[in-house]
């Protein structure tokens, strides 16, 4: 097989980078930052490498055995590598941002050193081939976040931290089980294969729902749905770049896109409705797509606020996942990329704010537009995409998700998708009013909490470009969404496999 | 003329506003502030003019993007010609009459204002932005690009209302921008809804789609109302009262004139008028909009009526006019055969209230500050739109003929009566406002203020010419006119509004401002927003309970999380216990042992 090797050495360059970053001592600023930014370029441009070669129907898969009838498969698939390019492309702008917000901070070298890590296995987990490497490189994300989140190392943030491992070891153990009573049952299961499930016969279905509903017990941890986000919301006392990477790449897209892998790619989309399952998923977003933002509407601190706002737009995925129809599976995963890039953005801006002007709470944004126009320009981009307007990428992902709610037959879901817009409005347009309408500092009226200047322009450059260009990106895929290799037509593409096969 | 000049063309008209807008912040950027730039200069008033390339008669006005949002495409139909030249006439002359109306910013920006700087240069970038959105939306073929211009008209007209920052202005743009999210809702999942069942991204496939749907009329419904908030639906209709007064009065013209026949456009874009098959539902739902027209046309009359500020009562008298297009439109679903003949009147109707109602709210501020004009042909000027929108004379008239004769001939003759009545209120409107208006500038001409010149009388006597002649250059084809012998029965409700006006002014002077004042603009609003206070403070009141349970529950799993782990640490201890005793332990066991051993048979 050609290209065996392109899957291996993209994940060996973050973990090769996780290695010497470690061995570096603390201060070599520049030798860590260049072998940062020379990683993530070198992953970028082998995942690319690795889409075009898809593109033209080549494959790239590398396996060998662990123990009798367990495998570890590494394999670039259309699914897989949307999430790759999704985390190497955010992890390099993550990378920058993080560079620009923990100068001259402590642990540079810890910090970076796992969020290499995080990166690495994200990219596992992407190009996992079959469930026992998913739960390696699952597990691996876990415990390469914890450091990460508790970085600060104040009381608050470890104690978000026994609450995040709490709850995602907790989620990891149920979904091990699952797993492994699979493997009991089915043997090793590669992603692809789906009717190996079907193919048990239907005494064995009763046992096939209750193992799905573990598994995505565990899974659900992770993707934050309710009852089980508690920890999403006080994980953000982690810094804003590792915010950024758990909200939009890392954790949350980890149990979507391991919540896609389940029902496309293990139990298959047809068994899964006929055992009633994507009904339960349907249901359980729905309910948390409104509670998440209720719960929005109630937060008075931005990231706060943006945390929830996760809960409830990482359930859109999940909502199209449940959907039955290639409609909403298109819908559920351009908006794996879509919600990456705009929550990306916005954590962003949030950190922006917070390092630039020491602006924590909502009601200090007050006239920031003036002070910190381009900030605040893709803040409203952001803002703007999570209500859903055109020519968002937000607008793109709720028209595939309105329209596949009507092919699946559940139109009174619009009426949902309409409410959690209007919640979005609710909570968003605010912040975008005092941006910009109301008056604060900038016009003299007050002070900054904690004003600082960072660069020559209005906040550091390391912070603003990525800002930016993930900005840039999430208003160019909205624009552009009809033309090739955009996030939407690689998702209809690969929905086009699932619901042809 | 082949496709790629009107591709050049329409992208010209909607890039030079965009341009426009983006060379505000630009021009803050590049150069460091001076105090003295002019930022509504003549280059930002070119915005609309490319556009009126596209009124030319193009032979294949259409253009298809295949690689824009979710595929677009771009055209022009007679009906929205005539929408599209109505609204660059509207949005041109109003951005000449804005340079003027906001020169006195200028001055104060330059005498080192820096909020009045501000407010010019939300207004000198909002203003093309909105304009790009009212043009995409009329030249929009598909649902993607008729949505984004739909909002970035609405959005940025937003920046518009609120100007002037005082405390109204803050309630305008509230409730203008609560609305609009609403509107918004609706109409995003109507569209959604539709386009589900119909499998499209095209508005003339929705349209078909609605009415093979099996919920079609439901659709139909939430599009409706989604477009009626812009378009002044009764009980949807209560920003255009609050937003129009307080916000500039190039502002209130375009809005009133052009951007609330958006609304309007979306109907017509999307509900399935004149389609023989629609079926008894279809009729149904346009019975209710009938229903809710004439509830318009009425209601707001009577309330606007009693309004002291000349812009409210206008905004009223939109609402009104709009409640009248409504029942128009609503007839192209019960007689859904006379919908060509109707739809001719609809838009000439439209374009004549668009034109006549901005000459209108220009003709507010040039009265409140008189340009060097003999009194007599002021109010000669002013008055004359009025009459024209009371259906007196010019484009008012042959719009008024034009639907009367198509209800006639479809033998729907108490329709016309309804309408005519709604005429009487549209006249006592106007004699309001003009009331109002003569207050205004006597009381200018005794401050003996400067008399105005510049760009303000002149974009405002440009509309003035425009609306009279608009029956003549209107690119929806001839205009047929009443016979004499017709005129009596168009006069009468004018006449009837005239006296009407004249004897409740006289009778009733001493009690009306007691009224007036128990009846602020916005109606609806305030019981609204004092419903919306009580329930939020229970719904907060409710949510903060609901995060104490759960906070309770999670408080309780800890607790038991504690007893299982103080469990294990018993074990634990125990087993210590153990291993300190273990000699004894062992010596106590062994001795059991034996005993057992020896007691054994």
């Amino acid at each position: 097989m050609s290209g065996a090797w392109l899957p291996v050495a993209t994940l060996a360059t973050s973990l090769l980078a996780a290695t010497l970053i470690f061995a570096l001592p603390e201060r070599a600023w520049l030798a860590r930052t260049s072998l940062n930014l020379g990683a993530a370029l070198i992953k970028l441009g082998l995942v690319g490498w690795m889409i075009w070669g898809l593109h033209r129907g080549l494959e790239y898969a590398v396996e060998f055995p662990v123990a009798a009838g367990v495998s570890f498969v590494l394999r670039a698939d259309a699914l897989g590598i949307m999430f790759a390019g999704l985390s190497s492309l955010l992890w390099l702008f993550t990378t920058l941002y993080a560079i620009g917000y923990l100068e001259d901070s402590p642990n540079r070298k810890r910090f970076f050193g796992f969020f290499s890590l995080c990166v690495a296995s994200t990219l596992g987990i992407s190009l996992a081939g079959n469930l026992f490497t998913f739960l390696i490189f699952y597990e691996m994300l876990t415990l390469s976040t914890y450091p990460l989140v508790v970085h600060r190392g104040t009381r608050k943030a470890l104690a978000a931290g026994s609450v995040y491992l709490r709850y995602t070891l907790s989620g990891g153990l149920a979904l091990l089980l699952g797993v492994v009573s699979l493997h009991v049952l089915a043997g090793d299961i590669r992603f692809g294969e789906r009717e190996i499930l079907a193919d048990l016969g239907a005494e064995w279905y009763p046992i096939l729902v209750g193992l799905f509903v573990v598994m995505i017990l565990g899974l659900g941890v992770k993707t934050a749905l309710v009852p089980l986000h508690g920890w999403l919301p006080r994980a953000m006392v982690a810094p804003a770049p590792v915010s950024a990477l758990l909200h939009a790449v890392a954790v949350v897209k980890a149990g979507a896109f391991g919540i896609v892998r389940l029902v496309y790619d293990v139990y298959g989309i047809e068994l899964s409705y006929q055992l009633w399952l994507l009904h339960g998923l349907v249901a359980i977003s729905a309910l948390t797509i409104l509670y998440a933002s209720l719960r929005a509407l109630a937060q008075q601190e931005l990231k706060a606020r943006l945390a929830f706002s996760t809960v409830s737009q990482v359930s859109y995925i999940v909502l199209g996942v449940g959907l039955f129809g290639p409609l909403s599976t298109v819908a559920a995963l351009s908006h794996l990329l879509h919600q990456g890039l705009m929550k990306a953005t916005l954590f962003f801006c949030a950190g922006n704010y917070a390092e630039e002007l020491g602006i924590h709470r909502i009601d200090e944004l007050d006239g920031a537009g003036w002070r910190m126009p381009l900030t605040s320009l893709a803040f409203t981009v952001g803002a703007l995409g999570m209500i859903g307007l055109p020519p968002t990428v937000g607008f793109i992902s709720k028209w595939y998700l309105g329209l596949g709610a009507v092919e699946a037959g559940m139109p009174w879901l619009i009426a949902v998708l309409a409410a959690s817009s209007l919640l979005n409005a609710a909570y968003f347009l605010p912040i975008l009013q005092r941006l910009w309408f109301r008056p604060g500092p900038a016009h003299g009226q007050g002070e900054w909490p904690d004003e600082r200047r960072l660069g020559r322009l209005e906040t550091s450059g390391w912070l603003l470009w990525p800002t930016l260009a993930t900005a840039a990106f999430s208003l160019l895929a909205g624009f552009l969404a009809s033309m090739p290799f955009s996030p939407l037509e690689w998702a209809t593409r690969v929905a086009s496999q699932e619901y042809l096969l | 003329m082949s496709g790629l000049p009107f591709a050049g063309v329409i992208a010209a008209a909607l890039l030079w506003p965009l341009w426009l807008a983006m060379r505000v912040p630009l021009r803050g950027w590049v150069t460091s502030s001076s105090p003295s730039r002019v930022w509504l200069d003549g280059w930002w008033c070119t915005a609309p003019l490319p556009a009126l390339a596209l009124l030319l008669p193009w032979s294949e006005p259409s253009l298809t993007l295949s690689w824009w949002l979710l595929g677009g495409v771009w055209s022009l139909d007679d009906p929205r010609r005539s929408l599209l030249a109505v609204a660059v006439v509207m949005w041109g002359l109003s951005g000449l009459y804005a340079c003027g109306y906001l020169a006195s910013e200028q001055h104060r920006q330059n005498a080192g204002d820096d909020d009045a700087g501000r407010r010019l240069q939300y207004f000198a970038l909002f203003w093309p932005l909105c304009l790009a959105g009212n043009l995409l939306l009329i030249v929009a073929e598909d649902i993607a690009s008729f949505y984004l211009g739909f909002a970035t008209m609405t959005f940025a007209a937003y920046a518009l209302v609120v100007h002037a920052g005082t405390r109204d202005a803050r309630t305008g743009g509230l409730a203008y921008l609560v609305m609009a999210v609403m509107g918004e809702g609706m109409i995003l999942a109507g569209l959604l809804w539709a386009a589900g069942s119909a499998q499209t991204t095209m508005l003339d496939a929705l349209r078909e789609g609605l009415v093979e749907a099996e919920q079609g009329v439901w659709m139909a419904a939430l599009l409706w109302l989604g477009f009626g908030v812009k378009a002044g639906v009764v009980g949807l209709h209560m920003w255009l009262p609050l937003a129009h007064p307080v916000a500039p009065t190039p502002a209130s013209a375009v809005l009133s004139g052009v951007m609330i026949k958006a609304g309007l456009l979306g109907w017509l874009m999307t509900l399935p008028l004149g389609h023989a098959g629609a079926g008894e539902a279809f009729v149904m739902l346009g019975r209710v909009m009938l229903v809710a027209g004439l509830a318009a046309a009425f209601g707001a009359a009577l309330y606007g009526a009693c309004q002291p500020q000349p812009k409210a009562v206008l905004a009223y008298s939109s609402v009104s006019q709009m409640g009248m297009l409504t029942a128009l439109v609503a007839m192209g679903l019960i007689v859904p055969d006379r919908w060509p003949a109707l739809l001719a009147a609809v838009i000439l109707f439209a374009c004549h209230h668009g034109l006549t109602k901005g000459a209108l709210f220009l003709g507010v501020g040039v009265s409140e500050h008189p340009p060097r004009l003999p009194s007599w042909l002021l109010w000669i000027l002013l008055v004359l739109p009025g009459l024209s929108l009371a259906g007196v004379l010019g484009s008012g008239l042959a719009s008024k003929w034009a639907y009367k004769t198509v209800f006639y001939d479809a033998d729907h003759k108490h329709l016309v009566l309804w309408l005519s009545l709604a005429a009487v209120g549209t006249t006592l409107l106007m004699a309001r406002a003009l009331w109002r208006q003569w207050r205004a500038e006597r009381q200018a001409r005794h401050d003996d203020l400067m008399p105005l010149s510049g760009a303000m009388p002149v974009a405002w006597l440009g509309s003035l010419l425009a609306a009279a002649t608009l029956p003549w250059w209107l690119p929806m084809g001839r205009t047929a006119w009443p016979p004499p012998g017709e005129l009596v029965g168009l006069w009468w409700p004018a006449a009837l509004g005239v006296a009407l006006a004249v004897s409740i002014g006289l009778a009733a002077r001493q009690r009306l401002p007691g009224i007036i004042e128990t009846l602020p603009p916005g109606d609806l609003w305030w019981p609204l927003v004092r419903g919306y206070r009580a329930i939020s403070a229970k719904m907060v009141h409710g949510l903060s309970r609901l995060g104490m349970s759960v906070a309770a529950v999670v408080r309780r799993l800890q607790a038991l999380e504690r007893w299982l782990i103080d469990g294990l640490g018993v074990l634990a201890r125990g087993e210590q216990w153990l291993g300190r005793h273990s000699a004894v332990l062992m010596m106590a066991s062994a001795l059991l042992l034996a005993i057992i051993m020896l007691a054994a048979p």
